[in-house]
């Protein structure tokens, strides 16, 4: 009986503790909330940590849209598994339409990230910390804006352009386009002020952070792609004086051991062997599809088989260029010493002690990336010139002749043809071959790609032919198509020409 | 303190005991001594004196009625004539006396008990003396059984128009004296009164029946109950009395075909597993569609839970309107089911215990049937032949045919992995022990009770414990106390099982050809992976070497006490808690091959595990007052209720283990922890209102006004108001004519119910954890993890219900109809959000969504003569869904996959209906395909699809236009039917259940008509399309592709139409004579025995409530027929 008094005693304190709204007020104890933080340097430093930690998400994929879909790689076409046909495939094939749902994830991934550093960015002003604390966060998110913005205004033409997180639903599905010169035009705002702010070398502890030299290469790169050629070289030659050098051995440059050298100006960053969960992942994606722990040593793992080197690609490679034997392999061999010619990326390729956690960084804008834009804007403005310096100190690097006496165009040829191989699987291609080619030049180029990997398949289709829809470029679709699902919530979202509208 | 309650227990057990035995011996003596004083006496044995020898036979009848107790009965023309008769004055009997009369007059005398009757003889002059005496009173006995055969105690037994009658004791035996043309009445609340003539038996046993109908029965409704006759919603009540002793691991099934409307899923034969609930049809586009269930007056949640003991249920009542489940709130639109567990029964102490015992098997016939070794070798080499010739290399030669199936009729091994992993006559066992006292001031039960369930599948089970203890006091006229304990636990060894990659798809798809162990003795521990079939673990080997546990233990006490006072008015307040600690650990050897395809083992060894703790809280304060005025009666209640629960996990996952031995995670090379905390709170008040006229006109009102801690700050509290009228014709003057009628009631109701199940915090932004490395080092940070919307609020239904109760004929006949329109609106849905917002969805109030439908109940009990008895109960129901509005008239929200079943909803149609390609047949020709739409790679023997926005092109993609309607996952109508009969000592009851046109995707052909050589299939894939002159059976395409045949299509969908004969269950009780185990009850029951249905698969229950994607079959553990049989004895 004892017992029954104390529950009804509970009972009767229980109702009088609940009579108010701090009963019903539950907050998520595992989080931190929105609503309370960006306060302090310490949460700032939180937020913009996050930004450069999304961005490893964002790279990790990139491969499909910079490298996949361009001639330097192709698949291992899987015969037993059409998983990801309407997917990956369609990239390589340039089969994509409105609905292809790896152009829609990229579409995504690009805002999911945006939406944080507009959150910071707005924070910021009111925020009552260092002022020198601020300017540093302000560079780094715009730096991360303007990275984010340039990689959609490039895959997508004109696209909603918002400095702003979005607070009421209600808003947000009556957003247009905006031209892509608007873009182009926040982009630049944004990375001159990050040039502006950004420190010229990182303390060892900001290691991983953008530096000036990161917002003035990506600038360069961005007045590159606008052919603004003289705002190009200028921008550009500032790097060049800020002590950045490319290092005497190619192999070191991907070395997870020699990371952040002098030639890195910014790699996303990762760490692999740890529990951290900071390791890559995009490696195992490359190896062969059916290699069972003879590539990637852990019994029985095997890779993705996806975006191995194409014949084309091995063969732009001159004789003797250190830089093929560093990026690729052209086969490994199986248990019974069989050579299996399924070529790989290599330049990846380094040893781990725990399975999946792989170590490596991903270089986003290297020394000889600026070095070979360099030449490339000094030719465009003016022909070869004072670009060969830029040119043959990549080649000489890679154990190549200096190239001399070339005319405009066949220098022009041999940037691209250079980048191609200097900057291999480093998802520069796609962006190379629309900056150099129109789209009609672009389809006429890759269709003839194309007949050669038909002609010779890089791998075997096991007997299955190519349709004649498979590598069919056609001229629109130099750009991606909006997808589908963000128009069918969004009246105001218009499409781009060629694609279902 | 626990064992100061069993302590308290016991002893009141014990004086509950010698109460009732002298309460039964005193009442014996008591009647015994009515009986005598009562009794007729026989003329004989009564002795008088005449005053005179000789007088007028007037006078003598005179003196003697005055005398006696005796009357005489006689026509005055018949004595007239008759004078002075002698006789002797000594004293004699009053039958010499009569005797001597009638020799001297020809009078016929006839004791009728008191009564004499006098008359002229027919017979002339010189015929026998007759004289009759009518008083030969016989001894009965016998014994009064209730439905299950047990004894009852307490029945009234009374002679028919005397004052005759006593009632049964402890073991149902009665005794009592009645002459032969006397009728016997049993009777006893709650049960049909039985009339027996006595005829020339002197044994009488009975077995009593249930009023199930008996308009007095209380019917328990939300915060309190009511009188069947008084309800004006829509509520079912399912009695468990009707069920009698069936194999239940859990308890939704007993409301399998019982109510209509109520639709019980059981999409998996997992031991123990919870069935799946729906009442009245799919209602939200955003959230689940379980009801609440309601135990002992606790919410407890969307599950009934695992744990629950179904024996120790003693009533289900089903709120399906909202009316009834108003009261509920925010939780009450998807139905309410109260759940009444057993108390001691006023008057009555016993001990109840039975046992049942069974098998489980999968019958062949819902079995798949895979391809054997040398089908599937065979097959191997007419595809590499058929691919050759279409890649133009022509009809190979026998050495270019790979080894591996080159001569299919040697191949060593047929393994059907299916069958391997079956059970075979799985154990099905439950004992259940019940002790009640019910005598007195306090009440109390006790019971106990074991299940233990192998599964059909080999290595797993499910085993459970449970103990259930009450106690309700009276301390005094107006205070009364009741506390309820439940301990339960429960173990679980269990498979993953649904989809292709889990233990079932693997048995399908795995290589027939390969044995079970090497010839060494040892597990073969890789199945295919040569040849370019696809490797796998061996299943067998997995079941075994897998050791997946969870299990959980749950304590849950109920409170309450109750004070009356100011005559009218009482306050009951109670408190529920439940503690709940689950457990679940996996862990995967490094022995066996991974989950996926082609990974061969050894890999590493892997283990999950997880603690998680629930505590949930609730206390009720109600306050009630009754009055009846003259025709007037009210009834009003007040009340506050307050709940909280959280919930607290651990877990931590490991990897790479030095051995399979030591399965901890300390063990572990890499190993990853984590730790959660969520919880819920709500606050309600809520009040109603019951009045009735004469009993003749009916109204309910009730308001409710909830808080909940999962909506956003602007919309914290909702309001959910009901009412409803009733009207009782048969209590009209007018409708006196029609005494067939023994109720007629039309009754109408509108209520606004909601829905919050949305999970917590969905109501605030928070961020998220998002590293990244500065410096070399880890640096931590935060991003944000979800669009805010602080408008989150209720899903809201408004509900009408018009409903009709009839019974008719004595209660042999009973009627229900109603006919409902449940609007859903403000849908908690995931709302697609431009990706502009950073998110692609957030949870918003949208949408609209009607049901309507038309639910039909009717019953019929009648006796055949004197042994056998019928009894039938149908019910039906039809269920519109329909989407009103989702984001603006254009919207659509899809689920699903291109290569599984895409689910849509629009406006306009139902919820969630399939939607793919529809496939027309099957390319015979390239001249067919080249005169058809674009089907870009297409080759003769794949599907031909329909071109439905006629461009010419067959997209290969969801958004290109080419994908429509291919079928509708809710059935047009479920029913269920239970026929009984009892015949002397047995009992038949067969439950047949079934619902009506509605489709099935069976996702899982994706993988078993897998065309492309790397897995088993089907058997019947021998019939596929090898050439246009041999094209098959006109569904199964070729084997040389794989472009057309894998994409959501109509091919794969089923129509599932089905009738189960869910359950057959035969008894035979021991007759009261029998001298050991009388009453005890034998009984038999298959579960699950037969399906009739073209559905291919082996299961047609598919689980549907589920938001809005549902009716994939991705082949779930099967559902076995279970036979048991079992005993129940009541002392």
């Amino acid at each position: 009986m004892k017992s029954i008094y104390k529950i009804v005693s509970i009972a009767i304190c229980m109702s009088c503790l609940s009579c108010s709204d701090d009963f019903l007020d539950k907050s998520d104890p595992t989080r931190l909330n929105a609503g309370t933080f960006y306060q302090t340097e310490e949460q700032f430093d939180q937020a913009v940590n996050a930004l450069y930690g999304g961005l490893q998400t964002i790279i990790s994929n990139q491969w499909q849209f910079g490298e996949f879909i361009s001639d330097n790689t192709t698949l291992h076409y899987n015969v037993e598994n059409r998983g990801n046909g309407p997917g990956l495939e369609t990239l390589e094939y340039w089969q994509y339409i409105e609905g292809t749902s790896n152009v829609q994830s990229l579409y995504e991934s690009l805002y999911q990230q945006l939406v944080n550093v507009n959150t910071v960015l707005q924070r910021l002003p009111g925020a009552d910390i260092n002022e020198n604390a601020k300017s540093g966060f302000e560079g780094q998110a715009k730096f991360i804006r303007a990275y984010l913005y340039f990689q959609l205004v490039q895959h997508f033409g004109d696209v909603i352009l918002l400095t702003e997180p979005i607070d009421e639903p209600s808003v947000a599905w009556t957003y247009a386009r905006s031209p892509a010169s608007d873009v182009y035009a926040q982009i630049e705002s944004d990375l001159t002020d990050a040039a502006s702010v950004l420190p010229p070398t990182l303390d060892a502890s900001d290691i991983g952070r953008v530096s000036k030299g990161a917002a003035l290469s990506l600038l360069g790169k961005v007045y590159l792609t606008r052919k603004n050629y003289g705002s190009a070289v200028t921008t550009l030659q500032q790097v060049l004086t800020l002590g950045y050098d490319l290092l005497d051995d190619y192999y070191d440059v991907f070395d997870p051991d020699m990371k952040n050298h002098a030639e890195s100006i910014f790699d996303v960053q990762f760490q692999g062997d740890n529990d951290l969960g900071e390791q890559s992942g995009f490696t195992y994606n490359f190896y062969p599809r059916q290699s069972d722990g003879l590539v990637i040593p852990f019994p029985g793992v095997s890779g993705g088989g996806w975006n191995i080197p194409s014949l084309d690609m091995i063969a732009a490679y001159e004789e003797d260029d250190l830089r093929k034997d560093v990026s690729l392999a052209e086969g490994y061999f199986d248990q019974d010493d069989n050579w299996v010619a399924i070529p790989f990326i290599k330049k990846y390729y380094h040893d781990h002690s725990i399975q999946d956690r792989p170590d490596d960084n991903w270089p986003v804008i290297r020394y000889s990336d600026v070095l070979l834009m360099l030449a490339e804007a000094i030719n465009e403005e003016s022909g070869p010139g004072s670009a060969y310096t830029h040119l043959n100190k990549v080649r000489k690097r890679a154990g190549l002749d200096e190239l001399d006496g070339l005319t405009k165009e066949s220098f022009r040829t041999a940037v691209l043809k250079e980048r191609r191989v200097e900057l291999a699987f480093e998802n520069h291609r796609w962006f190379d071959l629309k900056r150099t080619h129109t789209p009609d030049e672009l389809a006429t180029f890759l269709n003839a790609y194309g007949e050669i990997e038909k002609a010779n398949p890089t791998t075997s289709r096991g007997g299955f032919g190519f349709t004649s829809a498979e590598y069919s470029f056609q001229p629109h679709e130099y750009l991606f198509p909006i997808p589908a699902s963000e128009r069918l919530i969004n009246k105001e979202l218009t499409q781009n020409q060629g694609y279902q509208q | 303190m626990k064992s100061n309650l069993l302590q308290q227990l016991f002893t009141l057990m014990k004086y509950s005991l010698l109460i009732i035995i002298i309460q039964t011996i005193s009442l014996n003596l008591l009647l015994a001594d009515i009986v005598n004083a009562q009794k007729a006496q026989s003329i004989r044995e009564v002795s008088i004196s005449l005053e005179s020898s000789q007088t007028k036979l007037f006078a003598i009848l005179r003196e003697i009625e005055s005398k006696t107790d005796y009357k005489f009965a006689y026509n005055g023309k018949d004595l007239k004539k008759l004078n002075y008769i002698n006789t002797s004055k000594d004293k004699t009997s009053v039958y010499e006396i009569l005797y001597e009369i009638a020799r001297q007059t020809g009078l016929d005398f006839k004791q009728v008990n008191q009564t004499i009757n006098v008359s002229q003889s027919k017979k002339k002059n010189g015929g026998e003396v007759k004289i009759k005496t009518a008083i030969e009173p016989i001894k009965l006995t016998g014994v009064i059984t209730d439905e299950m055969g047990e004894p009852m105690i307490g029945v009234t037994v009374r002679v028919q128009g005397s004052n005759t009658g006593m009632i049964t004791d402890v073991n149902g035996k009665y005794s009592i004296e009645a002459d032969t043309d006397a009728i016997l009445l049993f009777s006893f609340v709650g049960y049909i009164t039985e009339q027996i003539p006595v005829g020339n038996r002197t044994v009488i046993d009975v077995q009593m029946r249930l009023d199930a109908q008996q308009l007095e029965e209380l019917v328990v409704v939300g915060y309190g109950s009511k009188r069947k006759a008084d309800i004006t919603s829509a509520v079912s009540v399912v009695d468990m009395k009707d069920m009698g002793n069936q194999p239940a691991s859990n308890a939704a099934r007993f409301l399998r075909g019982k109510a209509a409307g109520v639709v019980v899923t059981q999409g998996s034969g997992t031991p123990g597993q919870e069935m799946s609930v729906m009442i009245r049809g799919v209602s939200s586009l955003g959230t689940d569609q379980r009801p609440l269930y309601v135990v002992d007056g606790f919410p407890v949640g969307n599950e009934m839970g695992k744990n629950l003991n179904p024996n120790d249920i003693e009533s289900i009542s089903v709120l399906k309107d909202a009316a009834s489940t108003a009261i509920y709130g925010a939780r009450g639109s998807n139905g309410v089911v109260l759940i009444t567990t057993k108390r001691a029964k006023e008057g009555e102490v016993s001990i109840t215990a039975s046992a049942n015992y069974g098998f489980q098997n999968i019958p062949d016939s819902r079995r798949v049937k895979m391809m054997s070794g040398p089908e599937y070798a065979q097959w191997r080499k007419e595809q590499f032949i058929e691919k050759s010739i279409l890649a133009g290399n022509g009809v190979p030669s026998i050495d270019d045919i790979p080894e591996n199936y080159r001569y299919p009729e040697q191949t060593k091994y047929s393994t059907d992995w299916f069958d391997e992993i079956m059970n075979h006559n799985a154990a099905f066992e439950n004992y259940n022990v019940t002790l009640s006292s019910g005598k007195g001031d306090v009440k109390s039960l006790v019971s106990v009770s074991y299940l233990n369930q192998e599964g059909a599948v080999i290595k797993t089970n499910f085993e459970r414990f449970n103990i259930r203890a009450n106690i309700d006091g009276k301390i005094n006229n107006f205070i009364s106390m009741g506390l309820n304990i439940v301990g339960s636990h429960s173990n679980e060894r269990f498979a993953n099982t649904t989809n292709r990659d889990a233990i079932i798809g693997k048995a399908l798809w795995a290589d027939p050809r390969e044995p079970v162990f090497n010839e060494d003795g040892s597990w073969n521990d890789y199945i295919g992976g040569n040849g370019g079939t696809f490797g796998s673990a061996n299943p067998v080997m997995e079941l075994h070497q897998t050791k997946n546990t969870q299990g959980r233990s749950n304590l849950t006490s109920n409170g309450y006490m109750q004070i009356t006072f100011l005559k009218d008015f009482k306050f009951r307040t109670s408190v529920n808690t439940s503690i709940t600690n689950f457990k679940r650990n996996e862990f995967r050897p490094s022995t066996l091959a991974g989950t996926g395809f082609d990974q061969a083992p050894p890999r590493n060894a892997t283990l999950a595990e997880s603690y998680t703790n629930w505590i949930n809280v609730s206390a009720d304060q109600l306050l009630s007052y009754s009055k009846s005025i003259e025709n007037h009666q009210f009834d009003v209640m007040l009340g506050y209720t307050s709940q909280e629960q959280t919930d607290r996990s651990l877990s931590g996952t490991g990897n790479t283990f030095p051995d399979d031995e030591i399965r901890f995670l300390d063990n572990a090379e890499n190993t990853t922890t984590s730790s959660s905390e969520s919880s819920w709170s709500l606050l309600a008040y809520f009040a109603r209102l019951n009045y009735s006229y004469k009993g003749k006109y009916l109204m309910s009102a009730s308001y409710r006004r909830e808080g909940s801690s999962r909506f956003g700050k602007n919309n914290l509290w909702g309001t959910f108001p009901a009412v409803s009228v009733g009207w009782r014709l048969s209590e009209e003057a007018f409708m006196s004519d029609l005494s067939f009628l023994s109720d007629l009631k039309l009754r109408a109701s509108f209520g606004v119910t909601g829905n919050n199940n949305i999970g917590e915090y969905n109501n605030s932004s928070n961020l998220s954890t998002e590293g990244y490395i500065i410096g070399g080092q880890y640096a931590s940070g935060q991003k944000l993890s979800g669009f805010v919307n602080t408008n989150l609020g209720w899903e809201q239904s408004d509900q009408l219900d018009i409903g009709l109760d009839l019974m008719a004929f004595d209660n042999k006949l009973s009627f229900t109809a109603e006919l409902y329109k449940k609007i859903t609106n403000d849908m908690l849905l995931s709302a697609p959000l431009p990706i502009i917002t950073g998110f692609s969805s957030t949870l918003t109030n949208l949408g609209k969504v009607e049901n309507k439908g038309l639910e039909l109940a009717i019953g019929y009990r009648t006796n055949v003569g004197q042994d056998l008895r019928l009894r039938g109960d149908f019910n039906i129901a039809f269920n519109k869904n329909k989407v009103l509005e989702i984001n603006g008239d254009n919207d659509e929200l899809w689920t699903g996959g291109f290569y599984g079943t895409y689910n849509r909803s629009t406006v306009g149609r139902p919820i969630g209906v399939f939607v793919g390609y529809q496939m027309l047949g099957i390319f015979n020709t390239q001249a067919e395909i080249d005169a058809s739409p674009v089907q870009d790679g297409a080759i003769p023997g794949v599907y031909k699809y329909a071109d439905i926005n006629n461009d010419g092109i067959i997209s290969y993609s969801n958004t290109g236009g080419d994908m429509v309607e291919i079928g509708n996952p809710h059935p047009d109508f479920t029913w269920g039917l239970t026929l009984g009969a009892d015949y002397k000592g047995f009992d038949l009851n067969v439950l047949f259940t079934g619902a009506q046109d509605y489709d099935i995707s069976r996702q899982i052909e994706k993988t078993t008509l897998n065309m492309d050589g790397v897995f088993n299939i089907l058997a019947e894939a021998k019939n596929r399309w090898k050439s246009a002159e041999d094209p098959g059976n006109g569904w199964i395409p070729t084997s040389s592709h794989w472009k057309w045949e894998r994409e959501t299509n109509s091919r794969y969908i089923y129509d599932a139409s089905h009738m189960w004969v869910k359950s057959i269950t035969l008894g035979y009780t021991l007759p009261s004579t029998t001298p050991v185990l009388a009453g005890t009850r034998f009984y038999f029951n298959i579960d699950n025995l037969l399906i009739v249905t073209n559905y291919p698969g082996n299961n047609v229950d598919i689980d549907r409530s589920d938001g809005r994607s549902f009716g994939d079959d991705d082949e779930a553990y099967p559902v076995p027929r279970i036979v048991t049989l079992g005993a129940s004895i009541r002392f």
